[in-house]
């Protein structure tokens, strides 16, 4: 993966910027001043041990968490403390380590939520301007269809969601995220639990995202898929910003091998 | 009209009435998940505020309360349904920014006492304990209608009423909005990590749903022509839960069967049985612990509901989308013809 950061003229170049940003818990420093920038259009891999922060950051990016203290901004806008619903209409989506399906709505209905601003979602269009409603949502019923068949869920269309295996909920989350339309998608750990053969698929998924210019911060674990698909990384240690850079670089880099990739370089090479 | 008769629409009035009631509380709660302990002070509401603005003004009535407007039938219903709304817009406000589930649940039930408090005591409002009686009879004066035919007729326009009603929700149900309220209630950080606003939601919700309140409560005053304290009880919410439950949550159907089973067949009709020598009211406490037995067996053994919740099939969206395009081909080709093609 060679460095392609091209920022078109006038657009920021960088889709997130973190600054000092810090969270606690009841005394846990969960995130303890981290900075990083995330570049616009890459794949950048978030990485570092178990209860490293890493979910925690996602949480905060999402606005579903309140930081405690430092700055976030969203191409270019300051979206610290936003509200996660503000935060994902200025086009950043999310999914979820564990995977947090609509259980009770079909797969179907799971993607017609997605879509923002929908003119069926008031009172008065419903009653008043009907036929925009309906001519919206039959365009989004079929986007939602064409969807569900690129991720490989057509045939489960009508199923509740809450049916689906592990591995199917997490290609619906995806699903979901990206009938959204978003310009910046984070996902946390969206191959954990996964067989090799789905593994290789969504991380064809995520590149096909990429080249359709959407920019993605994804929690990782697996190095293979890190250095396969990933233009950039960040190194996350007790809720620390401990390094950035390519996968080549840090793999190099002392601090981050004590940190973190020993465990696993070993762990890969003895087991 | 035989007594037989007169009980019938009696039991047929509160079927369309508790159906009403239930679909209020059913987009509430089956829909948004927003666990409405306070729902019968909004029933309340709309009952007192209906009778009230009906009312003529209070000096010589013996009777204190605030409007008496001699507002007419459906004006005064109509006003019961907006102001129950509007008070919904302040309980959503206080209570459902911050407050989910079962916290959500135990500050409603407070907020219903305290209103009922309020009520009960403050004779000025809607004269307290005694509540409003002599409330005029709905168009009685246009029809013609006599103290025997009343009943009937006024079923009747319930069963209109709720008809209508029926129409506008299961419209709102079947929208992308009913779509967003399922969402919230199976999780709404996930509706708002999707860009919804749960509390916007939620208040629509609260303010739909206090509506169907307010007019089931305005049917009522208006059918008996009183209202007191007695009537409202805060344990009359759980008899709209045990509606929504019996019936299923999250479909309309349902909330018909559920007014018939527990409203029509376990609440009133009994009320009609002959007391048992020497233990006057025992009927009712009887029924009372029916519908609690009955609660608790649907609860363990049927949780959906008899008639539950139905899975929105593709094929449904699919034959809506057919329908949808034929009517827009016709719209095209009138705007070619229109335009000289
Ligand atoms: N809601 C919470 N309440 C209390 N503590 C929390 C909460 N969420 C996270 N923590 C704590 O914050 C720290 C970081 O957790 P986080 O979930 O962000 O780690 P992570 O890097 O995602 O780990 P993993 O790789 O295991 O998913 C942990 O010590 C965790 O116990
Ligand atoms: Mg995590």
């Amino acid at each position: 993966m060679s460095d392609n950061v091209t920022p078109t003229t006038g657009a920021p170049a960088y889709a997130l910027q973190c600054q000092d940003l810090k969270k606690a818990f009841q005394g846990v420093l969960a995130v303890a001043g981290a900075t990083f920038d995330v570049p616009q259009g890459q794949i950048t891999a978030l990485i570092g041990p178990n209860g490293a922060g890493k979910t925690t950051i996602v949480n905060l990016l999402s606005g579903m968490m309140q930081s405690d203290s430092g700055r976030m901004q969203l191409v270019g806008t300051d979206v610290t403390n936003w509200p996660s619903h503000k935060i994902a209409r200025r086009g950043l989506m999310r999914s979820f380590q564990l995977s947090r399906e609509l259980g009770g709505l079909t797969v179907l209905e799971n993607l017609l939520v997605a879509p923002k601003h929908q003119a069926g979602e008031s009172l008065f269009n419903i009653f008043f301007r009907p036929l925009a409603v309906r001519r919206e949502e039959r365009e989004n019923v079929e986007r939602a269809l064409e969807t569900l068949k690129t991720y490989g869920l057509y045939d489960l269309r009508d199923n509740r969601a809450r049916e689906l295996s592990g591995g199917q909920k997490k290609l619906l989350e995806i699903a979901r995220a990206v009938m959204a339309q978003p310009r910046v998608l984070l996902l946390d750990e969206p191959m954990a639990g996964v067989n090799p053969a789905l593994i290789d698929r969504i991380g064809g998924y995520i590149l096909d995202l990429k080249a359709s210019g959407v920019t993605v911060l994804m929690v990782e674990h697996n190095l293979n898929v890190v250095e396969k698909i990933c233009d950039h990384v960040i190194v996350l240690a007790e809720g620390r910003t401990l390094a950035t850079g390519k996968l080549s670089d840090l793999r190099a880099n002392q601090d981050v091998v004590q940190a973190y990739l020993g465990e696993v370089i070993n762990a890969s090479t003895h087991g | 009209m035989s007594a037989f008769w007169y009980y019938v629409f009696t039991l047929v009035f509160f079927l369309f009435d508790y159906f009403i009631l239930a679909m209020g509380l059913n987009i509430q709660y089956g829909e948004t998940g927003i666990l409405n302990f306070a729902y019968i002070a909004f029933v309340a509401i709309g009952a007192y505020v209906t009778g009230a603005a009906s009312l003529p003004n209070a000096a010589g009535t013996g009777q204190q309360y605030i409007m008496g407007w001699g507002l007419p039938f459906p004006f005064n219903l109509l006003l019961g349904g907006l102001v129950a709304s509007a008070v919904a817009v302040l309980v959503a406000f206080i209570v459902l920014r911050r407050l989910r589930t079962d916290y959500l649940a135990m500050v409603l039930v407070s907020l219903s006492l305290v209103l009922y408090d309020v009520i009960n005591n403050y004779v000025p409002l809607f004269n307290g304990a005694d509540g409003l009686y002599n409330v005029p009879q709905p168009m009685a004066g246009i029809f013609h209608l006599t103290t025997n035919s009343f009943i009937p007729f006024f079923a009747v326009v319930t069963g209109l009423i709720a008809l209508l009603m029926w129409f506008f929700m299961s419209r709102i149900m079947k929208s992308p909005l009913g779509r967003t309220f399922r969402a919230i209630r199976d999780d709404d950080g996930v509706a708002g990590a999707l860009g919804k606003n749960p509390f916007g939601y939620k208040l629509t919700s609260m303010i739909i749903g206090a509506f169907y309140a307010g007019v089931g409560g305005g049917l009522i005053i208006q059918f008996g022509g009183s209202f007191n304290p007695t009537a409202w009880l805060p344990g009359e919410t759980f008899v709209v839960f045990a509606v929504i439950i019996v019936g299923g949550v999250g479909n309309n159907v349902g909330m018909l069967v559920g007014a018939l089973v527990v409203e029509t067949l376990l609440i009133h009709l009994p009320a009609f049985l002959p007391e048992i020598p020497g233990h006057p009211g025992l009927i009712e406490y009887i029924d009372t612990m029916v519908v609690g037995a009955l609660l608790m067996v649907m609860l363990w053994f049927r949780p959906q509901g008899v008639v539950p919740e139905r899975v929105r099939k593709s094929a449904g969206m699919l034959a809506d989308r057919a329908r949808g395009r034929g009517r827009e081909l016709t719209t095209a080709t009138e705007g070619q013809g229109k335009s000289g093609e």
